[in-house]
């Protein structure tokens, strides 16, 4: 939803998280806020949107399962089955450069960092490739969901040569296994590297010998007055040479 | 050749030339540490003879896991983290970032905070083009082009100093706008100085400086007949072959298509500013370093431009102490001086993102050798390499 | 040397030895990350280590006295480094230039990051920063240089004797 702002309850919510003291409840509601704009939007647009437009275009084009148009992100989700097709599809109508390619883990359990939040979210690998046009603004993200058990899916370096890179990345971050891939090996890590590091199962070993002590900045900080004015006195040029007092604050 | 016989010398050197020289492949390892691979980049090349028939790049060697390492920090520890990923242009790296997350959030930044990332942004594609200018000359073999280049880096460098404290790692993007100045909070707190004084005249002054090294370049560089004899019709990377590699920024323009992102994708506010995007006819490696040159001067003219009408305001806008960035799904990319820098930015609500991908240019950009390099001869080999200009961070992430 | 292997060398002797050793000292760039850029910036114009005698040429680690590590050593990397080390002729020194190089820096809690330079291979000069400053690297190499000057000569040639083929 690129016309965020435009959505009333969302930006009222955001608003009042600006102006208040930040208490949870106040954050609590802004992502409730967002949330709930969320919801309202996935089936149709309401109003003409040019990204909705060009997801629903490319959604025909490429025969999609489903579609959104959240945050400017025109998102289209198509089957494995059609995986290697649809985007050779799109890469043909329009959208000639390859952005990346990648995969998502989700998962409800977590090695390291915050599980999600919401527990309804089904467990899955979800590959994404974005494509975009070089005409144009125009750029669209394809994606389909992997098993989790076992990650599977056609190479498409035949149809597309610039994968290769992309999707030996992916093969070793994630396990997944692209079949029909010319080069399979590792990209990144040494050959002997065991693991996917960007499964959410993977731990950070580091961490486990010793917490962060970095995470002290975040928690349990005390609520000061107000934070620094950010107010800036001086106009157009600069700071002026009455402020030098202020640079050697820090001093 | 046992004897030396002129006649029987003669009768030999007669045959070897009516035949085809036959020679073993051989393979050729550069690097991980080689002085014209940009740091630590392995080419794994088969050669026949002058000719390379086989070219694979071993990358990995810089992999430092920028993406799980952003699942256990919070929003506002990772624009430290990934400033670092292409390091010439710290900067630059930040902005996509901090912009998917004040997307996600809703967050409008401040009018006089958005002119500040933009002509930081451009000082920070100055210090890289800079780079290359100082580092691509010397690797076809002329060496007094980087003492030149440098020493104007140094200009910019200390104008992004004297802003951010940072030479070229500055963190300075925070949620919603920009650091307030070094040592303004507690003791100060009506005052708070955004740019340091004096700063727009200065970089008004540097601006004038780095268009002189651009034409003392062009003398230097782009008029070398050596230079141009090693550069053009070397390499030529087609449009189509390019974009399906996801080659971008300059080394796609070179090739022609008209395609920047600060034209095309909506970060920051160039819509206000006039400059253009120079674009190159044939794809060789002359054509990689004009656009380069060139975009060097439009550069510098988008500062003087954001510089004579940056309104004045606040530097940011109201966030909540502890950050929390709202769930949804984010793109955004933006034109670094190597190409398309995204991120895709998963949260869930919660500190720390749920996922992000880093979508570096020069991992794209490298990923287009093997099938440019095949055939061509070994001499052009670093040519054509350098010519990529590509940072190992950016590649390994 | 086999004189002062036994008997060390008298104090006149080891002075100009360690004196004109730490004046010209052949410095080999092992650039690999972002602290290689500012090595360069410290042998460009602006700071131009050359007038301290360390003189950044060597393109191979086999003529070179001193060592540079800038940048991130990976898992990867590290036997690389390792190798270039062990290729460097006796008497040799170690500068690690950067957090990554020191400890890991912002990298601490990487899968894939070596937590510090020393880990591997001996290190003489600590200079920290993320990155350092061109100033930081050449104080580094100015205490490298203290180092040298105090060094006892035959200490160094038996340690050398010691130290694995």
């Amino acid at each position: 939803m690129t016309t965020n702002q435009s959505e009333p309850g969302a930006g009222e919510g955001e608003d009042e998280v600006a102006v208040d003291s930040p208490t949870e409840d106040a954050i609590e509601e802004a992502g409730g806020a967002a949330e709930a704009a969320e919801g309202t939007e996935p089936t149709g647009p309401g109003e003409p949107d040019p990204i909705a437009e060009l997801a629903q275009r490319f959604a025909e084009i490429v025969g999609a399962e489903s579609w959104s148009a959240d945050h400017g992100l025109a998102k289209i989700k198509v089957t494995n089955a059609d995986w290697v097709s649809a985007v050779s599809t799109a890469h043909q109508n329009g959208m000639p450069f390859l952005s990346f390619l990648s995969a998502i883990d989700w998962s409800q359990t977590v090695a390291v960092g915050d599980p999600l939040s919401d527990e309804n979210v089904e467990e899955r690998y979800e590959l994404i490739i974005r494509l975009s046009s070089l005409a144009s603004d125009d750029a669209i993200t394809l994606s389909t969901d992997l098993s989790k058990y076992h990650p599977s899916i056609d190479s498409l370096v035949p149809v597309l040569p610039g994968a290769d890179w992309h999707e030996r990345e992916a093969a070793e971050m994630f396990g997944i296994e692209f079949r029909g891939h010319p080069n399979p090996k590792k990209l990144y890590l040494p050959d002997a590297f065991e693991g996917y590091p960007l499964r959410k199962s993977f731990p950070l070993l580091s961490r486990e010998v010793k917490p962060w002590p970095g995470m002290v900045d975040v928690e349990g900080m005390p609520e000061s007055e107000s934070g620094p004015s950010t107010e800036n006195p001086e106009a157009t040029d600069g700071a002026g040479v009455e402020e030098e007092g202020a640079g050697d604050a820090d001093a | 050749m046992q004897t030396l016989d002129p006649q029987a010398m003669a009768h030999i050197s007669e045959v070897s030339v009516s035949v085809e020289l036959q020679t073993a492949d051989m393979t050729l390892n550069i690097g991980p540490q080689h002085p014209s691979t940009h740091g630590v980049l392995r080419l794994v090349a088969k050669v026949d003879g002058e000719r390379v028939s086989s070219v694979e790049p071993v990358i990995g060697y810089m992999h430092r896991g920028y993406e799980k390492l952003a699942e256990v920090r919070t929003y506002p520890q990772i624009t430290a983290l990934v400033n670092r990923i292409d390091w010439v242009s710290g900067f630059a790296n930040e902005i996509p970032f901090v912009v998917a997350a004040e997307r996600l959030m809703g967050l409008e930044v401040p009018e006089r905070a958005q002119y500040i990332r933009l002509i930081l942004t451009e000082m920070a594609r100055i210090s890289s083009h800079l780079i290359f200018m100082s580092s691509y000359p010397l690797e076809i073999g002329a060496a007094t082009p980087l003492m030149h280049a440098l020493r104007e880096r140094e200009r910019v460098l200390d104008l992004l100093e004297s802003v951010t404290g940072g030479r070229f790692h500055p963190n300075f993007n925070r949620l919603g706008g920009v650091k307030p100045a070094a040592g303004a909070g507690a003791q100060t707190k009506k005052v708070v100085q955004d740019l340091p004084a004096g700063f727009l005249a200065d970089t008004r002054a540097a601006m004038g400086k780095v268009r002189d090294i651009c034409d003392d370049l062009e003398g230097l560089v782009t008029g070398n007949e050596i230079f141009q004899a090693r550069t053009i019709g070397v390499g030529i990377m087609p449009a189509d072959k390019a974009a399906a590699f996801g080659v971008s920024g300059p080394n796609l323009r070179a090739s022609g298509p008209d395609y920047d992102l600060r034209k095309h994708a909506d970060y920051l506010p160039y819509d206000r500013f006039d400059f253009e995007v120079p674009i190159g006819r044939n794809g060789d490696c002359f054509d990689r370093y004009r656009v380069r040159l060139e975009e060097i001067r439009q550069a510098a003219s988008i500062i003087v431009q954001a510089v004579d009408s940056i309104p004045s305001g606040p530097l940011q806008a109201k966030v909540p102490k502890i950050i929390k960035v709202p769930e949804g799904e984010v793109y955004v990319r933006a034109e670094n001086p190597k190409g398309e820098m995204g991120y895709h930015l998963v949260s869930d609500g919660g500190r720390m993102p749920y996922r992000l991908k880093v979508r570096s240019a020069s991992f794209s950009n490298l990923s287009v050798l093997p099938w440019l390099l095949e055939g061509q001869l070994v001499p052009d080999l670093i040519a054509i390499l350098g010519s990529l200009d590509f940072v190992l961070g950016d590649v390994d992430r | 040397m086999g004189i002062i292997d036994k008997f060390g060398a008298p104090k006149p002797v080891t002075w100009l030895l360690n004196w004109s050793r730490k004046y010209s000292l052949w410095f080999f760039q092992f650039g690999l990350a972002c602290c290689a850029i500012e090595m360069m910036a410290a042998s460009g114009p602006r700071y131009d280590f050359m007038r301290f005698g360390i003189i950044p040429l060597p393109a191979s680690p086999r003529q070179a006295d001193l060592m540079v590590v800038a940048g991130t050593v990976t898992d990867k990397m590290a036997p690389a480094v390792k190798r270039l080390y062990d290729q460097m002729p006796d008497p040799k020194y170690v500068i690690s230039m950067g957090s990554c190089s020191n400890c890991g820096g912002p990298y601490w809690d990487s899968y894939s990051v070596t937590k510090g330079v020393d880990q591997i291979i001996p290190v003489d000069v600590y200079v920290p920063g993320c990155p350092p400053r061109p100033e930081a690297l050449m104080e580094g190499i100015i205490l490298l240089q203290d180092k040298i000057q105090g060094e006892d000569v035959k200490e160094k040639w038996t340690e050398r004797d010691h130290e694995p083929v």
